[in-house]
């Protein structure tokens, strides 16, 4: 009975976009822009990997941004938020989307936290007592079954995505990785 | 023909009791990449052979042993899903040691149920699946080997809605499908093996297991090869997408996570261990294209658990 629910709850998903971004973005690779949030609508314009976008609207798998006199919708994993540009290590202090939330309450101030530390991990001596208290919260697959199907989640058919071909392209060396270069 | 390769260094470096200098560790360490990258296994490069001849045979007395033993597991051997479990359980308790769990039942019920629903997407029917919200503001995520899951307030503080945290916890769970660090304990067993007598003292099973995994909970601190955490990201967010999540929760983190300030140390452990998340969403487009074009999925922001 519930499965005639979920069609109509997709058409409704859909419809509806987040509003209220407009953070900054970089673009990650040569994209276009299109003028709905579907590859199969009309190219509204370009931008080339590295430019700045204004982030407007998110849909879905697309980002509705404005780059120089072009607006339109761009596949949302060519852009990264913030106006630090393509690489990591570049990044400077950027006030982005984690701090243009709708939600005030959702910003920690960063001022006197600590993150957790190679030191504070290295010296942890193990606590059977948290241990135990996780033991008690295992759901059965029963359980989590059911806890799906109350919000009309149903299992999809999606195929394995391959492992991208052209992604050693871009950076010549294989760096080392953090565990070989210990 | 590797096999017989293998199993002649091998002879050779336990009849010679292997001398420092000597470069068979190196070889080896390539064998056991090879084992492990199974993808790559249609041929045997072999240069090995006459630099093993020419370099072991005359060595005099040894300063370093080889545990057989251990030697053949790492090279040949798989732990079972048991030895697996009781590794996770390791690494998990020690972890809690170092940061308890939230102290909210329902948070935690919730996500336990989220995460066994991405979790039944993965296939692994061996694992009994343990998630905890971590009570620190640090901003990550980890996973154990055997099914162990967790997150960190920081982290989950981020999220907007159920698919995001399907998305994380699908990466962590694409960890343990994928026994990412089964293999990096694998290599490290190795280095073991080659570096020192392995202790047949009687020892408690959780000591040989703490030995294995190092001090305390160091080896979340290590991390994987970035190549790994892309794979897990692909993975990930494909489990998502299977459980009838949005394929694009596990994107949004990445792109809130770019968008916070370098300098914040809240995630400085998630930096040191991980690609940058903008190398990260890069290399996941890549990945993606067009293909999830199709696929559509829930947001459920309503269900989501907000913390207080």
């Amino acid at each position: 009975m519930k499965r005639f629910l979920i069609p109509a709850a997709v058409l409704l998903l859909n419809a509806v976009a987040v509003p209220a971004l407009a953070a900054p973005g970089t673009v990650l690779r040569d994209e276009k822009l299109y003028s709905q949030p579907s590859a199969t609508s009309s190219v509204a314009g370009r931008a080339a990997k590295g430019s700045s976008v204004n982030i407007l609207t998110k849909q879905g798998g697309w980002l509705r941004v404005s780059s120089g006199k072009s607006t339109g919708w761009i596949r949302l994993l060519s852009v990264r938020a913030g106006p630090g540009g393509l690489g990591g290590a570049r990044l400077g202090d950027v006030v982005g989307a984690a701090t243009t939330k709708s939600d005030p309450s959702r910003v920690v101030a960063v001022a006197g936290l600590r993150g957790l530390n190679n030191e504070d991990l290295k010296r942890a001596q193990f606590n059977a007592d948290e241990l135990a208290r996780l033991d008690a919260w295992v759901v059965t697959p029963a359980q989590a079954r059911k806890f799906a199907s109350q919000s009309g989640l149903v299992a999809v058919n999606v195929a394995a995505l391959p492992k991208p071909v052209s992604n050693a392209q871009s950076k010549p060396a294989q760096e080392p990785s953090s565990w070989e270069a210990n | 023909m590797k096999i017989k390769l293998i199993a002649a260094a091998l002879s050779l470096a336990v009849l010679s009791n292997v001398a420092y200098g000597f470069d068979l560790g190196k070889f080896l360490e390539q064998q056991v990449n090879q084992e492990l990258n199974k993808a790559n296994n249609t041929q045997a490069k072999d240069p090995a052979p006459s630099t093993t001849q020419s370099t072991a045979a005359p060595q005099p007395a040894a300063k370093q042993k080889i545990d057989v033993k251990q030697l053949g597991f790492a090279l040949f051997g798989d732990y079972s899903p048991e030895e697996e479990r009781r590794i996770g359980k390791q690494i998990s308790g020690d972890l809690l040691g170092a940061v308890p769990l939230v102290r909210d039942e329902k948070l935690q019920r919730y996500v336990n149920q989220v995460g066994n629903w991405v979790a039944l997407q993965g296939g692994r029917k061996d694992v009994t699946w343990h998630f905890g919200v971590l009570d620190t503001e640090d901003i990550n995520a980890f996973a154990a080997p055997g099914g162990y899951v967790f997150v960190t307030k920081g982290l989950y503080r981020l999220l907007n809605n159920e698919a995001e945290l399907a998305g994380v916890l699908g990466h962590e769970i694409a960890h343990v499908t994928g026994r990412h660090h089964l293999k990096a304990l694998k290599q490290s067993s190795l280095i073991g093996a080659l570096g020192q007598v392995a202790s047949s003292k009687a020892q408690s099973s959780d000591q040989v297991v703490q030995n294995l995994i190092g001090n305390g909970a160091e080896i979340m601190a290590r991390g994987l090869d970035k190549e790994t955490e892309f794979e897990a990201d692909r993975v990930g967010m494909v489990y998502a997408a299977r459980a009838g999540y949005t394929p694009w929760g596990l994107p949004a983190v990445l792109q809130d996570l770019a968008g916070l300030p370098a300098k914040d140390s809240r995630t400085s452990l998630l930096t040191q261990t991980h690609p940058h998340p903008a190398d990260r969403l890069s290399a996941l487009g890549e990945a993606v294209g067009g293909r999830l074009d199709a696929v559509q999925g829930k947001e459920l922001a309503d269900r989501f658990y907000r913390i207080r």
